[in-house]
């Protein structure tokens, strides 16, 4: 067993190598991510040992990016497409929205899309505009697209990989502010499902659900929540569509409450489909309304008020409070 | 603004009634090999090697396209077909490019060209069932080298591009002939596809049917240079051509995809034609264009001058053209039939082809489907 | 052409542009008994730009030409008769229209640019198969949670429309309701073993209820753990809560303890328990006062039997509860202070125009304290039977939880038990209570005389917070005076 420590973009630059050596059709494509590696370095040395025509520096163009991405695949490829931030992403929405996401449906199977579209997502870094965004209800709610996101390292280094070899197209979110987080990274073990979400923390008194960024949000309020004798289950969702959300209902079926984290603003994010989901099946064994803790309704503020605007270990508690008081 | 773009064209913003979208005059930057009367001419940097039996097939790829596309428009008039995108005067540009591609190389067409899909071997009712509604596009494009129709403007050109960049990782001497009209030569994602295969110097050729208008919008409002200009500022050859002079045009994409299969980069090509019907089906260009226009290009049919040219050159008989004639009312015949008793699509398709790999949520969504539709009354109409 | 047989079609005037009303007819390219064929150009009309030709939807015979040439027709108006027998024909019904943006288009539709064009629908249900018609396709348990109903009588009439009557077949609506219904319900079946449910470690399920009744539960000290549950998948109905308040106050067996078997240890469950709790909510919330008055009431007991003898008083029993109850009512008219409450949250005085009279009621399970809706609007006879029925209901233990709620003013009648008066407490959210003592033949003062009379003690006890002493007096006092003469009652 080869265990590593290894962080978010070192696991997810491992993941790739480890897919292009396993399939010469993988191609990757995006802005400085051959010579530079990146601006996050997350493909660091791959150009080096893979050559310009599998690590593509493209011109500046998303839609370009994703649309060349779609006759790469209906030529056998399989294109992993990065988006070199979650703000720059809405050009090329019309690629991955009516051609990425329906050629597979238009064609009746013959054209499947494997394509990947790698994303930094998430805020919490001090950045300028546009380049803290969470865009993934956009992405969940386009029928075709699966999305996917992942919170640490050992997910990265396997979802890379499973997300590669799938034959449908994925959005993979990337939590940007937790690039540089370290974990073990087993090198050597069996990946569980791609689409599937875990519990990362057990619990009794309420479910919390996380994805990306906000997992290890979630577990820090876990923990101080045991110490004000509150026992909080906490799940890692990772797969935003399709959802996993049956360990979720069973879950809360015992606990009764739910709190749903994510940065993206809550009016119309994930934690309103995943409210209407868990009211539908676990209606006669909740103690308390499934509660939301998101972004503010407002575009994501200058980078000294990041802190407000983001959802943090209070917010998530304070809605734990407000479960438990019903 | 007052500086104006030094190109040798310019074209005047608002046209004006005088100049109705006539061609250019035979030899200004524009290939032409058979004049609208019918005779050949020769042309410096172009010239087809052709023989009678490839001419006359010319003639009857054209005679039935023209046929299953005035079917098709009688049929939408029928209420059997939602609507049609007709082709009526485009058959040359369509034919001839077509018949340009060698076995290989794929085509990525707009919404309009049922010519392209006829030289590829597209069955018309895999055609006509887009146009009923039934589904999107009925062939498969793997086997006929055609990609799907892509009604959202121009998006098939980064497809095509990318396409022609797997060829290139193929190694394979193939090329990729994208279709755009000139209103497509606005969009952002159609220049983000010529700088792309410039950049990559991808085999791609871009067949632009310049038909004069977008819906309604004439070309002037799309370009104030003449289209084929515009690979210039790409980086790669323009040439502009007689789009119903199907010689002309089987000459020139022909060269260009050569080219391209060289490893030359990518060529535009103007073809330079007019769209004789209506946008589609219930627009009424009545509203935006003079009868005289429609008129002028009459004089300028396509499948006329070569018919011209193979009765005066004694290369068809009034036989061919009758067996021509027969033939095209037989296929109008199985097109209609084909389309009237065409059957609507199993409801439950909706879910079917989504993911390639499908969900349990998709899974269980499909099974509610079934039960409710079952709930209702045998043989109820909605 | 020889037909075998013969088909006619007609080609209505198709609307030709923006939406015309009409057209003319310029001129027939065709005459009757002309072969046509489909497509072929029939006529040329005449729109409010050019003249446009009319295509043949038919291939056949020109049969007739059923407008002449130079004639205005209205669309939809059939202008030829073409015989398509034995030819092709396009399908029956279909009419070709040139139908232009915003103008007619096949099968009734408007023509758009992109497709078919818009339908109009009607405001109507599609008709639904009859509930247990089998179909090849698979059911989904819908498990709603409702109590099951009785399955639907079998169907012997036409189909039925939009009410089904068997809540549990009740068709789907949307895909994913249903996935969350059949998720529920999965797991309502499944809840019968909950153990299986939980982690090692982890408590398992929670009981089911819906959010109301786990309300319901919670206001009234009810611990959902302790029920088993009637719904579907043992889920908890507000019934099985009413029901465990019912059964509790059935005393347990008692527990020997230390002091032996000379103590006697009785749980304080149920109804003892809620009473004791709405006691002293009641006594230690509101400073109650309390007042008496001794009445004659030897003239109300002679009309008792007056009454008791009237025809619409037949069968009922006419007894001084009945006729205090018809005074209290009386006099709440004059004072209707006395029949409020106090709600101290909204910090506001609640004065009701109805009066839900109780009658405090010693049953097998204890006291309790079911009162007559609107007993004000009840006519006398229609009084004497609530009051007859509440009476016996509480005897039998059987009264609804929503009849002991809602009260607005109580009489406790203590005569019955042969006592004198008392100091009755207030219920909980009532602000008056009058005590009604045993009528006793007594020594009295009538017509300045020392004689026997039949008198009564009559207690009221009122919230001072909302009652002040002269209301309180006055409203007793009425009440004495209805009883000590029946006849003041014409004043009121």
């Amino acid at each position: 067993m080869s265990t590593e420590t290894l962080t978010i973009a070192r696991a997810l630059n491992l993941g790739l190598r480890k897919a292009m050596e396993d399939d010469a059709k993988v191609v990757l494509m995006g802005e400085d991510i051959g010579r530079l590696g990146g601006v996050f370095r997350i493909t660091d040395g791959l150009q080096k040992d893979f050559g310009e025509a599998r690590v593509v520096d493209t011109p500046l163009a998303e839609a370009g990016i994703v649309g060349t991405a779609v006759g790469l695949a209906m030529r056998g490829y399989r294109p992993v497409c990065e988006i070199q931030f979650d703000g720059f992403v809405f050009p090329a929405c019309n690629q991955i929205v009516t051609q990425v996401a329906r050629m597979h449906a238009r064609s009746k199977g013959r054209l499947p899309m494997p394509i990947v579209i790698r994303i930094p997502f998430g805020g919490g870094i001090g950045a300028v505009e546009h380049h803290s965004e969470s865009p993934e209800a956009y992405f969940a709610h386009t029928a075709g697209l699966k999305v996917v996101a992942v919170s640490n390292p050992a997910d990265a280094y396997w979802g890379i990989q499973q997300a590669i070899a799938s034959p449908d197209p994925i959005v993979f979110l990337e939590p940007k502010r937790r690039y540089w987080e370290k974990a073990d990274v087993d090198l050597d073990a069996i990946p569980g499902p791609l689409f599937a979400s875990r519990v990362v923390r057990g619990g009794d008194d309420v479910t919390v659900l996380a994805y990306g960024p906000m997992v290890k949000t979630a577990l820090q309020a876990a923990e101080a929540a045991a110490g004000e004798g509150r026992s909080l289950e906490v799940f890692d969702l990772r797969s935003v569509s399709p959802l996993d959300l049956d360990p979720v209902m069973a879950s809360v079926r015992r606990t009764g409450r739910c709190v749903v984290v994510h940065e993206a603003p809550t009016s119309l994010g994930l934690g309103a489909e995943i409210a209407a989901r868990i009211t539908e099946s676990c209606f006669h064994s909740l103690e308390a309304p499934v509660l939301r803790v998101g972004g503010y309704d407002t575009p994501y503020p200058p980078s000294r008020l990041e802190e407000e605007y983001l959802p943090d270990l209070d917010r998530v508690l304070d809605a734990v409070d407000r479960a438990m008081e019903f | 603004m007052t500086a104006s773009p030094r190109t040798t064209e310019v074209v005047d913003p608002v046209p004006g009634a005088a100049a109705p979208h006539l061609p250019p005059a035979s030899g200004q930057c524009t290939v032409q090999l058979l004049t609208p009367e019918g005779d050949r001419v020769e042309h410096p940097e172009y010239s087809l090697d052709i023989d009678a039996d490839e001419l006359r097939g010319l003639y009857r790829d054209m005679a039935l396209v023209r046929r299953w596309d005035a079917e098709a428009t009688a049929l939408q008039r029928q209420g059997e077909l939602g609507i049609w995108a007709s082709l009526l005067g485009q058959e040359a540009a369509q034919v001839g490019a077509g018949r340009a591609l060698a076995e290989s190389d794929t085509a990525f067409p707009t919404y309009r060209e049922h010519g392209v899909a006829w030289t590829r071997g597209v069955d018309p009712l895999h055609v006509m069932s887009l146009y009923r509604g039934v589904d999107n596009g009925g062939w498969d494009p793997v086997a006929t080298r055609f990609s799907p129709y892509t009604i959202v403007i121009g998006a098939q050109c980064l497809h095509a591009t990318g396409y022609a960049m797997g060829v290139q990782r193929d190694g394979a001497e193939q090329a990729v002939l994208a279709f755009l009209g000139d209103g497509a030569t606005s969009q952002g994602e159609v220049n983000e596809a010529m700088i792309w295969a410039a950049s990559f110097s991808a085999p791609v050729v871009f067949f632009c049917q310049n038909n004069q208008y977008a819906i309604s919008v004439p070309l002037e409002r799309q370009s104030r240079v003449p289209l084929y200009q515009r690979a210039a500022g790409f980086g790669f050859p323009g040439v502009r051509v007689d789009g119903n002079d199907v010689l002309a045009v089987l000459a020139v994409t022909r060269a260009a995809l050569q080219a391209a299969r060289e490893g030359q980069g990518p060529t535009f090509i103007e073809a330079f034609t007019y769209r004789m019907g209506a946008h589609t089906t219930s627009d009424d260009p009545t509203r935006y264009r003079l009868a005289s226009e429609l008129e002028e290009w009459k004089l300028r049919d396509p499948i006329a001058r070569l018919k011209a040219h193979l009765s005066r050159g004694g290369l068809a008989d009034a036989g061919f053209f009758d067996a021509v004639e027969a033939e095209a009312d037989e296929l109008a015949a199985r097109i209609r039939s084909g389309t009237v008793g065409m059957p609507d699509p199993a409801p439950t398709e909706m879910f079917d082809h989504v993911h390639a790999e499908q969900t349990p949520y998709l899974a269980a969504q499909r099974e509610d489907f079934v039960a409710y539709s079952a709930s209702f009354g045998e043989g109820v109409e909605r | 052409m020889t037909h075998s047989t013969s088909e006619l079609r007609s080609f209505r005037l198709p609307d030709v542009g923006e939406g015309l009303p009409e057209a003319e007819i310029l001129q027939w390219l065709v005459a009757v008994g002309d072969t046509v064929g489909v497509n072929q150009p029939l006529c040329e009309v005449e729109t409010a730009k050019a003249a446009v030709e009319l295509p043949s939807p038919f291939a056949g015979t020109v049969v007739e030409l059923l407008v002449e040439a130079g004639t205005v027709v209205d669309v939809g108006a059939p202008i030829i008769t073409i015989d398509v027998g034995g030819g092709e024909a396009a399908p029956a019904g279909v009419e070709p229209s040139a139908g232009l943006i915003g103008g007619a288009a096949p099968g009734g539709r408007t023509a758009v640019l992109v497709g078919y064009g818009p339908r109009t629908t009607e405001a109507r249900r599609r008709p639904r198969r009859s509930p247990g018609r089998s179909t090849d396709l698979p059911r989904v348990d819908h498990g709603s949670g409702e109590v099951p109903r009785q399955p639907p009588p079998p169907d012997e009439g036409p189909p039925l429309l939009a009410t089904a009557p068997d809540m549990r077949s009740k068709p789907v609506r949307h895909g994913g309701l249903e996935v969350g219904r059949q998720a529920e319900a999965a797991a309502l079946r499944g809840a019968a073993a909950p153990a299986q449910e939980a982690p090692p470690g982890r408590r398992g399920p929670r009981p089911l209820a819906k959010p109301p009744v786990r309300k319901y539960a919670k206001d009234l000290g009810v611990d959902l753990a302790t029920l088993s549950g009637s719904g579907p998948g043992g889920c908890i109905t507000r019934a099985d809560v009413d029901a465990a308040l019912a059964d509790r106050s059935a005393p347990a067996p008692a527990a020997p303890a230390a002091g032996g078997a000379r103590e006697q240890r009785i749980p304080i469950t149920g109804v003892r328990r809620h009473t004791a709790a709405a006691m002293v909510a009641s006594a230690f919330t509101a400073p109650h006062v309390t007042e008496f008055l001794t009445v004659d009431v030897t003239r109300t007991m002679k009309l008792r039997s007056r009454l008791a003898a009237r025809p619409e008083l037949a069968g009922a029993t006419v007894g001084p509860l009945l006729l205090v109850a018809k005074a209290v009512l009386l006099a709440v008219r004059r004072h209707p202070m006395v029949n409020s409450s106090w709600d101290e949250a909204a910090q506001e005085i609640v004065v009701k125009d109805y009066v839900n009279l109780g009658i405090a009621a010693a049953t097998p399970r204890g006291l309790v304290v079911p009162n007559v809706k609107d007993a004000d609007r009840l006519a006398l006879p229609e009084l004497a039977v609530a009051l007859e029925k509440l009476t016996e209901t509480a005897r039998a233990g059987r009264t609804a939880p929503a009849d002991m709620t809602g009260g607005t003013i109580t009489i406790t009648n203590v005569g019955v038990f042969g006592v004198d008066t008392g100091t009755p407490i207030l219920n909980p959210g009532e602000s008056a209570i009058l005590a009604l003592g045993a009528v006793r033949l007594m020594p009295w003062v009538h017509k300045g005389k020392v004689r026997p009379r039949q008198v009564v003690q009559l207690a009221l006890s009122f919230d001072h917070r909302i009652v002040d002493g002269e209301l309180g007096s006055r409203f007793l006092a009425d009440v004495g005076a209805l009883l000590q003469d029946p006849g003041n009652a014409l004043a009121y």
